[in-house]
């Protein structure tokens, strides 16, 4: 391919710009005309992160449009499915199926169920695109740098495209921090050696992370009743009682945002996790 | 030790608790760590932390810092003072450590009154508020700490609230990081007298109220070499976080090289 538009795209801090400008660098040094334009800001509290590559002989615009780009590189299933209408039919999406549950999508801060979106793989029209889920998270931290997710995803990218291994490992070589650059070799290679997973069957939405538990533990012989806690606790889970002390009366809805303990002027208030970490 | 002898609803505790998670986040050597502290409520504090601990005479914690630091150059000094301590009676020591630029990090809780001695009008007190000797309210204009610090050539300016601990914890982190004189203005809250007379409210009252009182400070117009004055003065309400930040030669390493070697 001589000519190609690329979208890449996460959230805050998964390296989407180090991906583009890597593979901006490939098409450069292969002699190509190559337009990026970039959007970053705060994906986790809803914005976006997204970088547009367009390369060819002679590129005019930045921007890639709706129904245009050849293939989709996302390190994130929503984000995936927020962006796959910029696909061509039958252009490659190439995901990491991981998911990462923004605030904004939480419906419950304690179990931290989520309005996420189902797994089902998208559709562009009439024919839907390739769909290619690569553990990319995973097998980056199998090469040693677990943030080299964005590089796995450029060696499955690779093999879409017509430039040589050696130009990708040249421009790694470049681009990447010097301590980090054998492993981001070894993420590559896994990427472009990847098997992708099979599909999930479409069905019901997953609601990732689970039931957290929250113990918040007073010393009363420190507590001075002053009413701190009691007045700042969002989940109103904190009460004085008839000696002005504080009690943990309903235990059940704390979020565990730790507001007591911080805010506590006697160091009376600890908030611990009960019965171990559940992963979110 | 515990529990400590501040009054219930005392934003001193919470600033405590926030700069011993500033030294437990940098991994500090407590014996490596020493607190200066003068006389007051927030001096007290010295007391209560299992550090090196100086409880030094009024005002003249800066004082005892410098020689600390000077004698001992290779321990993290830590100063604690009030608002009275540090600006009034201690005042010239204050600006002198500044202009020094010695290696210190100094916390001046402000609570805008004299909380140990019974209330009386702080150099902190805000124009029109009442105090034990000012029952009709305080005729004097106050002091901004921060300003007064830029001024005096202090190298790392800012200014926090107990009613953000994290903000102040990693205020905190970045004064101790800082190589010269960190001073950070923490706004604290004394319910027991300020608030009392000028009906504030209680330790809850007064903590929500920090919010309204301050504008945060966002880090590109803190990047800047200085708050001008006149912007500092215009701004709607206290500015908070990193307020200014400069690299001047650190004072021990100055008179260290100027020794030679062979310091005594
Ligand atoms: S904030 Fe601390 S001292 Fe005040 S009521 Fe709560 S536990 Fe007691
Ligand atoms: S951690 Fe404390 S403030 Fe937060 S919800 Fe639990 S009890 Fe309330
Ligand atoms: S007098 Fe004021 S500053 Fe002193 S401990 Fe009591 S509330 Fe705190």
């Amino acid at each position: 391919m001589s000519e190609g538009s690329v979208l890449i795209v996460g959230v805050g801090g998964q390296g989407v710009l180090l991906a583009s400008d890597l593979l901006a660098t490939v098409c450069l040094d292969a002699g190509l005309d190559v337009k990026k334009s970039e959007v970053h800001g705060m994906a986790q509290r809803g914005g976006v992160v997204i970088s547009h590559v367009r390369f060819g002989a002679w590129v005019h615009s930045p921007l890639v449009e709706e129904g245009q780009a050849d293939a989709l590189v996302a390190l994130e299933w929503a984000e995936a499915l927020r962006w796959s209408a910029f696909l061509r039919p039958g252009g490659a999406l190439i995901v990491d199926p991981v998911q990462i549950v923004p605030p904004a999508a939480c419906a419950d801060r304690r179990t931290w169920t989520s309005r996420y979106p189902p797994m089902d793989p998208p559709s562009t029209g009439g024919r839907g695109p390739q769909l290619c889920l690569i553990p990319a998270q995973a097998l980056a931290k199998a090469a040693g740098v677990a943030r080299a997710a964005n590089v796995v995803l450029l060696g499955a990218l690779s093999t879409r495209l017509d430039f040589p291994p050696a130009a990708w490992e040249e421009a790694i070589r470049r681009l990447v921090p010097a301590a980090v650059v054998e492993a981001n070799l070894r993420a590559f290679a896994a990427g472009r050696d990847a098997d992708p997973l099979p599909l999930p069957p479409p069905g019901p939405r997953v609601a990732p992370g689970g039931e957290r538990r929250f113990a918040v533990a007073v010393v009363s012989a420190w507590c001075k009743g002053c009413d701190i806690c009691v007045r700042i606790c969002p989940q109103d889970c904190l009460r004085l009682d008839s000696l002005g002390l504080v009690r943990v009366t309903a235990p059940e809805r704390c979020t565990g945002c730790r507001l007591c303990e911080l805010l506590c002027p006697d160091f009376a208030i600890t908030v611990g996790e009960e019965g171990g970490a559940v992963v979110v | 030790m515990m529990p400590h002898i501040l009054c219930p609803g005392c934003g001193h505790g919470i600033v405590l608790q926030a700069l011993l998670r500033a030294v437990a986040s940098l991994e500090l050597d407590p014996d490596r760590v020493a607190v200066v502290a003068g006389i007051g409520c927030s001096s007290r504090l010295a007391g209560y932390v299992d550090f090196c601990t100086l409880h030094a005479t009024h005002g003249r914690a800066p004082a005892f810092a410098t020689g600390l630091k000077l004698a001992r150059p290779e321990l993290t000094v830590i100063v604690i003072t009030g608002d009275g301590d540090g600006l009034a009676i201690g005042g010239n020591h204050l600006i002198h450590a500044a202009r020094r630029n010695i290696d210190l990090l100094c916390l001046l809780f402000n609570n805008a009154v004299y909380g140990m001695t019974g209330g009386q009008v702080a150099p902190t007190t805000p124009q029109g508020s009442r105090a034990t000797t000012a029952p009709r309210g305080n005729p004097e204009p106050p002091f901004d700490a921060c300003r007064l610090m830029i001024a005096a050539g202090a190298t790392f300016v800012a200014r926090g609230l107990a009613y953000e601990p994290l903000t102040l914890q990693h205020l905190c982190m970045e004064g101790l990081r800082h190589p010269g004189f960190a001073f950070i203005d923490v706004l604290s809250d004394c319910p027991e007298f300020f608030g009392r007379y000028n009906r504030l409210g209680r330790g809850p009252e007064m903590l929500l109220s920090q919010k309204r009182r301050t504008t945060a400070v966002g880090p590109l117009l803190a990047r800047k070499p200085a708050l001008e004055g006149a912007q500092v003065a215009t701004a709607p309400a206290l500015p908070t976080g990193v307020l200014h930040r400069e690299t001047r030669p650190e004072f021990t390493r100055l008179l260290l090289a100027q020794q030679g070697e062979g310091f005594p």
